[in-house]
């Protein structure tokens, strides 16, 4: 990975000079080389020119935004550059046809809960995700599907609590405002991934809007929720269990408040460096036999799919095999 | 690919050179750069920087290393310039 990911967690300003990027916060001014820049997360108050955007254009980086809570806002999606009607036209059929709908919606799930099951697994605790799962197949409508989901998730999560340390123990899944650490940490990695899933999602001919398993909304990028479903287990949950067992993340990192709970900024920068960390790891993959990085994985299921969609290779959902 | 280059170049092109190079690597003090490439960046920043240059008199060096791993970074006094993502 020649080119790496941005995280600027400070305010300050973004300027274009010499062709090239500065960073510009209170204590410094640190010039990017813009070749060197695959996507940029801004997390602090950010001040941006037009003349940056221009540049960041031209050179295919897109910028997503957060706000002061890490919450996802939006991003800087550049104009498409790899536009292909045909895989539109392919992605909407699929959408209002219910059977193959249905098919790529059941796909998305079971990647998640094969995952969710593999996470568990290596730490030897006990789950019913598999008596689960097989619910999932005699469901009709997106709806059931959806809520074999949700109830596969909510048995995940009370699994996990039992490893993790008291105080930081999910109990429920909280979230606008997450009311303790973990559903902090959940979700702050979830819209980090979001956003990552979007990144590669650009870099591919696939409509981002279009999605199967999330309802194709207005305003949202329900594919990259689609595709995201997959990846948390492998990248963030995993993650977020060894921080906290490595006791990497303590309660300082924490800013409690009334009934809420956030990352402060310490925290931030440990969640975020692991984050890139892991992003970059890389690992042997069966069928292409070399390595790859987490990052190129994700691109790898976006593939995927464009595959399945023009009938050249059934769609099987990414499940770790490590 | 990771490269380390260091230049002497004639005032009126020392700019010139720096600038470029600032799109390409990560600045690390006056007139060093260093930065993971992959082969054909590497080729166009040989190549660009040739163009630049006045190849009579002008000199860049350019060291190449497999990778980042292949050799020891020790910084004594400031490091003037840090590599970090996390801004």
């Amino acid at each position: 990975m020649t080119r790496k990911n941005y995280y600027l967690t400070t305010d300050g300003l973004l300027k274009r000079k010499e062709n090239t990027v500065y960073f510009l916060n209170k204590d410094s001014k640190r010039p990017i080389p813009i070749n060197k820049i695959y996507s940029i997360y801004a997390y602090g108050a950010l001040s941006i020119s037009s003349q940056v955007l221009n540049l960041l254009s031209r050179e295919g980086i897109p910028v997503h935004f957060f706000n002061r809570y890490g919450f996802y806002t939006g991003s800087f999606y550049l104009r498409e550059t790899l536009l292909s009607g045909d895989i539109i036209i392919k992605q909407a059929e699929h959408v209002l046809d219910n059977e193959r709908r249905m098919e790529l919606a059941k796909s998305f799930v079971r990647g998640a809960a094969l995952n969710m099951k593999r996470v568990l697994g290596y730490y030897g605790l006990e789950n019913g995700i598999s008596d689960t799962l097989s619910d999932l197949e005699s469901s009709g409508s997106i709806t059931e599907v959806m809520n074999v989901e949700a109830r596969i998730r909510s048995d995940y999560y009370s699994a996990i609590d039992g490893i993790l340390p008291e105080g930081f123990r999910i109990e429920r899944r909280t979230r606008r405002p997450p009311e303790n650490m973990t559903n902090a940490m959940i979700s702050f990695g979830n819209s980090l991934l979001y956003s990552t899933v979007i990144t590669e999602l650009y870099n591919t001919q696939l409509n981002p809007t279009i999605s199967y398993l999330h309802e194709p909304f207005a305003r949202r990028y329900s594919l990259a929720l689609d595709l995201s479903e997959i990846f948390k287990p492998t990248i963030i949950d995993r993650m977020i269990i060894s921080l906290i067992k490595k006791r990497a993340i303590k309660v300082e990192d924490f800013e409690h408040g009334m009934n809420q709970c956030l990352l402060n900024d310490s925290g931030k920068r440990k969640f975020l460096a692991e984050y890139d960390r892991r992003l970059g790891k890389t690992v042997k993959h069966r069928e292409l036999g070399r390595k790859v990085s987490y990052r190129r994985l994700i691109r790898l299921e976006a593939y995927k799919l464009i595959k399945h969609l023009i009938g050249q290779k059934r769609y099987e959902p990414f499940v770790m095999w490590w | 690919m990771y490269l380390l280059i260091v230049y002497d170049v004639g005032v009126e092109r020392v700019n010139r050179v720096k600038s470029y190079l600032r799109t390409e690597l990560h600045w690390v003090q006056n007139s060093v750069f260093e930065g993971e490439v992959t082969g054909s960046q590497f080729k166009r920043i040989e190549m660009n920087l040739k163009r630049i240059i006045d190849e009579d008199r002008d000199s860049v060096v350019i060291y190449s290393f497999r990778s980042e791993s292949a050799f020891k970074r020790n910084v004594l006094g400031v490091e003037k310039s840090p590599l970090d993502v996390i801004l």
